[in-house]
């Protein structure tokens, strides 16, 4: 798994947890992995659109203007449980060496 | 040591916009502004920290590039450059060492033409987007390349006519008449302004409305028809029959070039 691989995980995971918008998405994961700018997460972001893992929706946003709003999509959902496998499977091949 | 200028979120914006337009296809370009837009100017966002946190504006929009596309793009606006550059080169020298036996040098302006008009036409037909309304300075902008375009070939209209020639002949060979300097410099550098300004045109229409492209089109016929003339020029003489068949023989060629150039802006307007 590369680090591309664990940023898409991470984006698909937290958009698993409910559709957001892009300063939402982008802030934590700029928090979880600081050396990768935000501008490479939203270009991650725009290529799963693309693949059709998301999709967006305009919406109101607090008070300001329509915020655009991404959520996960069916073929969304079977892509985070291929990345979570892998997950999965590379945390305990690196647990067999006795790394914690 | 470089130190980097603190960005603002307009200046950030406005740099990533051009560059994003530059090398996005048009709805995806306009998408990934919004988004950025949107992304900028959250109430939490520290201006102070934008490069830090997004990244170069420029390196933001390249993130987004599909590389093939833009390459094709880019070969594209390489061919037609080239193009202008080519008649601005021989608008400055009335000379090149290109040589063909089959034809003579003043139809080269007329290839490099025909070239970038159907190219371009193609392209921004296929890949181009209209965006809103007309330009606000695409009518002004025309009107002032016809209205120069026009004048310059009325003026070889009457440096060219058998009553100036035979004057023109008679005089001392180390005389040259004011209206033939006036035609001179009207070619020449209007061939070159008239290339710089289809440049101009062409990455307007990338970067913002295919209907910039009319602009492209009017300026490349003019500079076509300017270097056709100082090409013509430079190879002619002043015998008797051809004082008698100059203008005849110019028009007769000039007019249906124009009138292509003419139709090739209309089609870059619709």
């Amino acid at each position: 798994m590369l680090k591309k691989d664990l940023l898409e995980l991470c984006l698909l995971q937290l958009l698993s947890q409910g559709d957001k918008y892009g300063y939402e998405v982008l802030t934590p994961l700029r928090a979880a992995f600081p050396d990768t700018q935000e501008s490479a997460i939203y270009a991650l972001l725009r290529g799963l659109g693309r693949a059709q893992y998301t999709e967006w929706y305009m919406a109101p946003g607090g008070g300001g203007p329509d915020r655009k709003y991404y959520r996960l999509t069916s073929a969304g959902q079977t892509r985070l449980e291929q990345l979570r496998t892998d997950w999965r499977g590379m945390r305990d091949a690196i647990a067999s060496f006795g790394v914690e | 040591m470089k130190r980097q200028k603190p960005l603002t979120k307009e200046k950030y914006l406005k740099q990533f916009s051009r560059a994003a337009r530059w090398r996005l296809p048009p709805q995806e370009s306009e998408d990934a502004i919004s988004d950025y837009r949107e992304l900028l100017f959250q109430e939490e966002r520290d201006e102070t920290r934008l490069a830090e946190e997004l990244g170069d504006p420029v390196q933001a929009a390249h993130l987004l590039t599909d590389v093939k596309t833009y390459r094709r793009w880019l070969k594209v606006f390489a061919v037609l450059a080239f193009g202008l550059f080519l008649l601005a080169k021989w608008a400055w020298t009335g000379w090149t060492r290109f040589y063909f036996s089959f034809a003579d040098q003043w139809w080269y302006p007329v290839w490099v033409m025909a070239v970038g008009l159907a190219l371009s036409l193609y392209w921004f037909k296929r890949h181009g987007q209209k965006n809103g309304s007309m330009p606000k300075w695409l009518l002004p902008a025309l009107l002032v390349v016809l209205a120069f375009g026009v004048g310059t070939m009325a003026w070889n209209w009457h440096v060219f006519s058998q009553i100036f020639l035979e004057h023109y002949a008679g005089m001392s060979p180390h005389i040259i008449p004011w209206q033939v300097i006036l035609q001179q410099e009207l070619v020449i550098n209007g061939g070159m302004v008239c290339a710089l300004l289809a440049l101009i045109g062409l990455v307007l229409a990338k970067c913002y409305d295919r209907r910039w492209l009319a602009l492209y089109t009017l300026a490349v016929t003019v500079a076509a028809l300017c270097g056709f003339i100082i090409f013509f020029c430079k190879s002619m003489d002043l015998s008797a029959t051809i004082r008698g068949s100059a203008q005849s023989y110019l028009f007769a060629r000039l007019i249906p070039i124009g009138a292509a150039g003419l139709i090739g802006t209309g089609v870059a307007l619709c």
